[in-house]
This record gives C-alpha cells, sequence and structure tokens, in this order.
C-alpha cells in the first residue's frame, strides 16, 4: 500500500516535500504527492517556500576547498570520525584555566616582591640566630639562679607536670598512638 | 557541577594566596603566649641595653640554618612564633620604680591566666617565670628578672615550649652566648617581622 493514498495528512506530505522537490520520490508516490499538493492551499505554500529556500542556495557563489587543505583533512582525519564540540561546551574548564593562571601569577608576584622586600639576608639570619641564642642564654642563666632558690618539689609541681601535660596532649594528637604518659604532678 | 566546583576552589586559592601574608601578620598578636611588652612599658626603651624581635618566618628561617649544626636548637625554634627580648641596665636606675612595673606586669599576667612556675624574691634577686597553657599545651613563656646593682629583663617566648629542652639549651648555650649582647643601636636587627 503506498503512503499516500485519500487520507493522507498534510504532516506526511510535508515530511516528503524535500526528495518531492528533489525528484527522488517513485513516480507514484510523487503523483500523489503532487495530487494532494494541488487540493491543498496550505502544503502547496510550504512547497513554494521550499523551491524558493533550493533556488537562493543554488544560487550562491560555489568555492572550492583548496587542495592542500583536503590532503591535510585526508591525511589527519584517515575516515575517522570526530564529534563536533560546541564552543560554549568547555568554558568552565577555559574559565578555570584562566583562574588558576590569574592566581598563579598575582600569587607568584605577590610572593616574590614579599620574598624581596622582607626577606631577610645571610647576614641578617646569623644575626638573628645569635639573637635567639642569646634569648636562650639568657633564660638558662636566670634559671639556673632562680633554681637555687627553689625546692624539688615546686619544681616537679611547677615546672615538670607542665610540661608533662604538654608531650602528654601532644602524644595523644598523633593518630594511633596511645602511648601512655604518666602524670608526675604533685609526686615527691 | 564538578567544573563548577573547579573554578569555585581556583578562585578561592587566589584570594588564599593574595591574603596569606596579612593573616599571618595579624596571628602573632592573638597568640594566647603572646604578651605585648612594648605596651606594657615595663622599661623605657630608649635605655634598653639588648632588645630582640624575633617573629615566626625569620624563626623558621633560623631554624633551617641551624639543622645540620645544631638539631636541637632547630627543633625548638621551628616550634616557635616569637621571641621578644628586652634587657635594662639598672645602674643610675630608680630600683623601686622598675620593681614596681615588674609587679603591675606580673599582675598583667596573672589576670589573664598565666600560671607562676617560678618566683625568686631572695636578696638583691627577683625572678619571674610564667608559662601559659592552652589546650593542655604550653603555648608561652615569659621571664623577668631583676638583678639589684646590674639589669633587668622580661623575656617572652612564644609558640609550642618544652620547658625541659629550653631549660637544656640555656644552659648549654650560657657562657658562650651571653657575651655576645646584640647590638641594641643597629635598627636593621630591630623588629623582624617578615
Amino acid at each position: 500500500m503506498s503512503r499516500f493514498d485519500d487520507t493522507l495528512r498534510c504532516e506526511e506530505v510535508l515530511d516528503l516535500l524535500e526528495p518531492y522537490l528533489d525528484g527522488d520520490l517513485p513516480p507514484d508516490e510523487a503523483a500523489q504527492a503532487a495530487a494532494h499538493l494541488e487540493r491543498c492551499p496550505a502544503c502547496a505554500g510550504e512547497l513554494d517556500l521550499a523551491t524558493a529556500v533550493q533556488r537562493e542556495l543554488r544560487a550562491l557563489p560555489q568555492h572550492d576547498c583548496p587542495p592542500e587543505v583536503l590532503q591535510k583533512i585526508h591525511s589527519a582525519g584517515a575516515g575517522e570520525v570526530v564529534p563536533f564540540r560546541s564552543r560554549l561546551a568547555g568554558w568552565p574548564v577555559r574559565l578555570s584555566l584562566a583562574a588558576a593562571v590569574l592566581a598563579l601569577t598575582v600569587g607568584g608576584a605577590a610572593f616574590f616582591l614579599q620574598q624581596r622586600q622582607d626577606g631577610p639576608s645571610p647576614a641578617e639570619i646569623a644575626q638573628a640566630t645569635e639573637e635567639a641564642r642569646f634569648a636562650l642564654a639568657y633564660i638558662g642563666k636566670v634559671s639556673r639562679k632562680a633554681s637555687l632558690g627553689l625546692r624539688d618539689d615546686v619544681l616537679r609541681r611547677r615546672l615538670v607536670a607542665p610540661a608533662t601535660r604538654s608531650l602528654a596532649q601532644t602524644l595523644e594528637d598523633i593518630p594511633g598512638n596511645e602511648v601512655p604518659v604518666r602524670d608526675t604532678a604533685g609526686q615527691p | 557541577m564538578r567544573k563548577t566546583i573547579t573554578f569555585a576552589v581556583l578562585l578561592w586559592l587566589s584570594f588564599a594566596i593574595l591574603t596569606a601574608a596579612p593573616a599571618t601578620a595579624q596571628k602573632l598578636e592573638a597568640q594566647p603566649g603572646y604578651v605585648p611588652i612594648h605596651e606594657l612599658g615595663i622599661f623605657p626603651r630608649e635605655r634598653l641595653s639588648a632588645e630582640i624581635n624575633l617573629s615566626g618566618p625569620l624563626l623558621r628561617m633560623i631554624a633551617g640554618a641551624s639543622r645540620s649544626d645544631d638539631p636541637e636548637f632547630a627543633a625548638l625554634l621551628s616550634g616557635l612564633q616569637a621571641i621578644q627580648v628586652q634587657v635594662f641596665p639598672l645602674a643610675a636606675t630608680d630600683e623601686a620604680a622598675v620593681k614596681g612595673r615588674i609587679g603591675n606586669a606580673v599582675r598583667w599576667l596573672e589576670d589573664r591566666g598565666w600560671a607562676p612556675t617560678v618566683r625568686v624574691r631572695e636578696g638583691g634577686e627577683e625572678v619571674y617565670i610564667y608559662l601559659k597553657e592552652a589546650e593542655g599545651r604550653i603555648v608561652g613563656m615569659t621571664l623577668m628578672s631583676l638583678t639589684s646593682g646590674d639589669e633587668a629583663a622580661v623575656i617572652n617566648i612564644v609558640g609550642r615550649i618544652d620547658p625541659e629542652q629550653l631549660s637544656r639549651l640555656g644552659e648549654e648555650l650560657d657562657l658562650p652566648h651571653l657575651d655576645r649582647v646584640p647590638d641594641k643601636d643597629n635598627k636593621d636587627n630591630q623588629d623582624k617581622k617578615p
């Protein structure tokens, strides 16, 4: 049974307008389509529009692709079909990369400038080392003087106990470490 | 969605990089072990014989430079965030006034939860050592001393402190390094806060 009969709807005729216009339909189907178009002004109007578009397209100038480009396409593609990606599809990636480059550039420049501005020279580090050693030496001297007047139990309660608690807390914070630390506070 | 999160993370990173340095600088004053010894005005700054202000980044550089020669010294410094020292000569000075200001500083510390570890007042010697604990750890030490007719000093150490290690290092360093009092007038070496 042919697709074109008396009950043929306009939507089905419109689907076949292009092959009808190009002369690709079998003769009997083309005849039935022509009969429908003669008695249906709406489909005939669509046919006129399609005919005009086809005429305008064919009137456009034809440009041949340069042979070297064709050669490159053939050699690169080798028949492989590469899916087309929309330009908009990758904008978050490009924006992310741009942000990363911006962050590294600005951050790096800021770090470099800060280092140049505030970074101590080797001589300053050597001087600072002497200062730190001086501070510790001063603490050692004063502590030694002070300990002459202190009893052992006072030292243990005031100095050893806080240090032990601090050490225990530090050890507890180490993952997987369950080494018990005895609190010596108050012991004689 | 994943790309949007990546984008947000990158933007946040760029912001963090740009704001990291000022944030680090602000942190020291907020540390529980920090004592604003300049603001307390224990000694007149213009008459100090020695003044030291070393803060975190410089201390870490010193630690890095000392690691091979003196690992224990380096380990101690790597946990610190600041060392502040003021040494004040008492010759031709009203010692009673200095003792009064040290007493005020002692009350300031005790009001803020510092625990007295050593308090010695014997003859012409006064020594006060206070420790600050936070979350079970020692995070600050302040030492104030006065030797009548000689000098007075205040030292504040901010950061993770092991008093035993500190004491041991102090004893080892006593004789060779107390002779080399830093040149207080060399302004290039004052107030180092990189």
